[in-house]
């Protein structure tokens, strides 16, 4: 590790150089450091906050459609003939309806009210970041992350057990997921229903994000119609469904349709992958990534980003030598696998960890160097001297000195 | 980041999210009021001679509707709701970071690797039920020897905090070898725990009874600490008042737990500390570094995940610092095996290479460039970290 893989002042083509990241890196204190930490939790907070929206979206919208839905009957019933009765009736209805219109926006409200409180606990629980209770609330937020991944693997019993252990259920957003999980079970079912439903939900906003599942869906719905040998159903299928995205996506849809002639027993790779099984695991995966790309969550389990983040921090090449000590996570195996395709951290400054206290070591507590060039922080050697009478045994070597023999190193 | 500009910009959207849903309510309510009012009108016609022509009042009915429901009423509340809605998103991509998984070198991380390290990290902190739950839904194979080394841990900690000191008793008899080997004085703790229990709820002579079975084995190495105990027995009942207070402090019983979760955690070889917490605080401490370094490098994704080793330094807390780690103070390199640190005469440490530079090839004496003092090469000293 002698040299850097890269320049330190390297000058960027956006005009930023890293030594301005570099001096931006400075150790901030501790109360900025806290304030920094806050600032990773986009996710907590954006997710109830979707949710919330959402609903509010939702109950405007049924709002505005039953009462013009109710306005037009009643332009319908003047405009026709209606006897007295026909007339009652008819009005009655709208009447009726119009009181579970209320119903319904009454029950939307209090949905909408329990939403707005969970994105209340969740701004709660940030303020309530201090340095006095770090130790607790670090723990908290690993639970915390430990959920989003249990929820992104599809391991839900487990998310709810361990949110209701640690009592974090407002903290976490397992109601959130269980919507997805209704669409990747049917996925994993061969089923495009539910997956299609959710699209239809959330119709405008995949539009804006150029979002092309529904057509990725589309075109399986098709292959398994060409798989089944349903070619007739399979081209208005296709007329009905397909040609809308042709506009933008021509060449898939020439590719799809080249299947009615190769049908699925073909060998051509270029269409044979298209009958495989794992078409459908890529859908579920499509799946994952609009719902959370819908969310404002981050594509990744945020386990695996604060882990590839801490992992490379504490990477350095004395972690993979044997002696590593045990209290490092890099001296266990499965850390070192994760850690493998990550970057070394880079240092700036010597840092000396002494060998006997495990502490760091600095001007309170400098190194001193023993007569065979081994170096232990002073309070270690001051203990060891006034329990031997002056003597000094290196543990590493066994080698016995006198107290007085050892020199101070000045490190910067 | 600025917590209270985000709460205030959300009872903003709250607050107008009330007012919209009660207009909403209100034209449901002048709605329903008009249809009624129309209903009875053609009803009450039909048992008074006056004659109410139905077709009238249903368009009278549908010109008042066209008025109300032009959703004038609802567009004002509602185009204010979305602009405050789409103000507090903006805040919050604005003032936190919107994703930080570009931070990521975006390396697949092994999904049973991961399920192992979880299924460690439960196990050290004793939720086995939630293991239990892992295992079968992940469908990984279970550590059934780590389990039981930390069940039985676990059960021992649990009868601590009901004060009960049996199940330690018999993980210290168990291990009374090594832990007389590491020069341990647990042993004692426990015996004094309970011996101080014993003074307290049973009396001075069942005391002696306990200090005559229990303390003399120990009596050649902790005879201070015996004497204190036995001394105590004539404050019994008033501990707290005797010289002695500091025997019936309820912190005890915690210091107690932890050294026994840390001898434990060493002579089972599991770190004292769980890895997963250690790797994840790090991420936290690291990731907003590593976010300003991904803007910097938007445009070098490549660069990104070829990168062997991170172009800036991401600084941890000491809690993190495992390893010594000496970078030279004039060519800034990291010392390894090939290029160690060497001691100067003067106590200043530089790297060989730097000295080899500064002596020209171990040609002449050089000056230290920290203080003005006169070395050799040969007096130079290759340290060990």
């Amino acid at each position: 590790m002698s040299s850097s893989p890269m320049e330190v002042d390297a000058q960027l083509p956006n005009g930023n150089s890293i030594a301005a990241v570099a001096a931006a890196a400075a150790p901030p204190s501790k109360f900025g450091k806290l304030a920094e930490s806050l600032k990773l939790e986009h996710q907590l907070l954006r997710v109830p906050f979707e949710h919330y929206k959402k609903t509010i979206r939702s109950n405007h919208r049924s709002v505005e459609k039953e009462v013009s839905a109710v306005i037009s009957g009643v332009s319908d019933a003047a405009d026709s003939d209606l006897s007295r009765d026909e007339a009652v009736n008819q009005l009655s209805s709208l009447v009726s309806r119009l009181q579970g219109l209320k119903r319904k926006l009454e029950e939307g409200n209090r949905t909408e009210h329990l939403q707005a409180q969970k994105c209340r606990t969740r701004l709660e629980h940030l303020e309530c970041a201090e340095l006095e209770n770090m130790s607790e609330w670090n723990s908290t937020r690993l639970k915390r992350i430990l959920v989003d991944y249990m929820l992104r693997m599809s391991y839900y019993d487990t998310a709810v057990k361990l949110a209701e252990s640690s009592n974090i259920q407002d903290l976490v957003d397992i109601d959130v997921f269980l919507e997805a999980k209704k669409v990747i079970d049917a996925l994993q079912k061969k089923e495009v229903g539910p997956a299609l439903a959710w699209c239809a939900d959330n119709k405008s906003r995949l539009k804006k994000s150029k979002s092309k599942f529904e057509f990725q869906l589309r075109l399986q719905e098709f292959i398994e119609l060409v798989r089944a040998d349903n070619n007739m159903r399979a081209i208005s299928y296709a007329r009905k469904y397909l040609a809308p995205w042709g506009a933008t996506h021509m060449k898939e849809l020439q590719r799809v349709m080249a299947t009615l002639a190769f049908r699925s027993s073909t060998e051509c790779p270029l269409y044979k992958v298209l009958f495989e099984e794992k078409q459908w695991e890529f859908l579920a995966d499509q799946f994952k990534q609009e719902f959370c790309k819908l969310y404002g969550m981050t594509l990744e389990p945020l386990l695996n980003i604060y882990l590839q983040a801490g992992l490379s921090a504490l990477k350095t090449p004395f972690c993979y030598e044997d002696d590593c000590t045990k209290e490092d996570p890099l001296s266990q195996e499965a850390f070192r696998k994760l850690a493998q395709p990550l970057p070394y951290s880079k240092q700036h400054h010597s840092k000396l960890v002494c060998y006997i206290t495990k502490e760091l070591m600095d001007t309170e507590n400098p190194p001193l160097v023993l007569p065979n060039g081994y170096v232990y922080s002073t309070k270690a050697l001051e203990d060891m001297a006034k329990q031997n009478n002056g003597k000094i045994t290196c543990p590493r070597t066994g080698e016995v000195c006198d107290y007085t023999k050892v020199v101070k190193a000045y490190i910067s | 980041m600025e917590l209270n500009a985000i709460q205030d910009s959300f009872e903003r959207v709250a607050k107008r999210q009330k007012l919209s849903s009660s207009k909403s309510k209100e034209l449901i309510i002048q709605v329903g009021n008009e249809i009624e009012q129309a209903l009875a009108r053609i009803q009450s016609g039909s048992d008074s001679t006056v004659s109410v022509d139905q077709k009238t009042v249903l368009t009278e009915l549908k010109a008042k509707l066209q008025v109300v429901g032009s959703h004038t009423h609802l567009e004002g509340p509602q185009r204010e709701l979305n602009t405050n809605l789409s103000r507090h998103q903006k805040l919050l991509e604005k003032g936190l970071h919107p994703d930080i998984s570009r931070a990521c070198v975006n390396a697949d991380l092994d999904r049973h690797i991961l399920n192992q390290i979880i299924i460690c990290h439960f196990y050290f902190e004793g939720l086995f039920d939630i293991v239990d739950c892992l295992i079968k839904e992940a469908g990984e194979p279970e550590a059934v020897s780590l389990r039981l080394q930390y069940q039985e841990i676990h059960q021992i900690l649990e009868a601590l905090k009901s004060r009960n000191l049996e199940p330690a008793f018999n993980w210290v008899a168990a291990n009374q070898e090594r832990l007389k080997e590491s020069g341990s004085d647990l042993e004692l703790k426990l015996h004094t725990l309970h011996f101080v229990d014993v003074l307290q709820n049973q009396g001075r002579a069942e005391a002696l009874r306990y200090a005559k079975t229990y303390f003399a084995p120990l009596a050649s190495r902790h005879m201070n600490e015996i004497q204190r105990l036995m001394c105590s027995i004539l404050w019994a009942g008033r501990l707290d008042k005797s010289p002695y207070p500091d025997l019936v402090d309820p912190i005890h019983w915690e210091t107690i737990a932890e050294e026994l979760m840390r001898t434990f955690c060493n002579f089972t070889g599991q770190s004292i500390r769980d890895p997963l917490s250690i790797a994840v605080a790090a991420g936290m401490e690291g990731l907003p570094t590593l976010l300003k370094l991904a803007n910097v490098m938007s445009a070098k994704k490549q660069e990104w995940e070829a990168m062997r080793q991170l172009p800036v330094p991401v600084e941890l807390g000491k809690e993190f610092q495992f390893h010594s780690i000496f970078v030279c103070p004039v060519s800034r390199d990291q010392c390894s095996e090939e290029n160690p640190p060497m001691l100067l005469p003067c106590g200043h440490v530089l790297c060989k290479q730097s000295i080899n530079k500064l002596s020209k090839g171990n040609s002449r004496n050089f000056k230290c460039p920290y203080c003005p003092e006169d070395a050799s090469v040969a007096q130079c000293k290759q340290l060990c970290l």
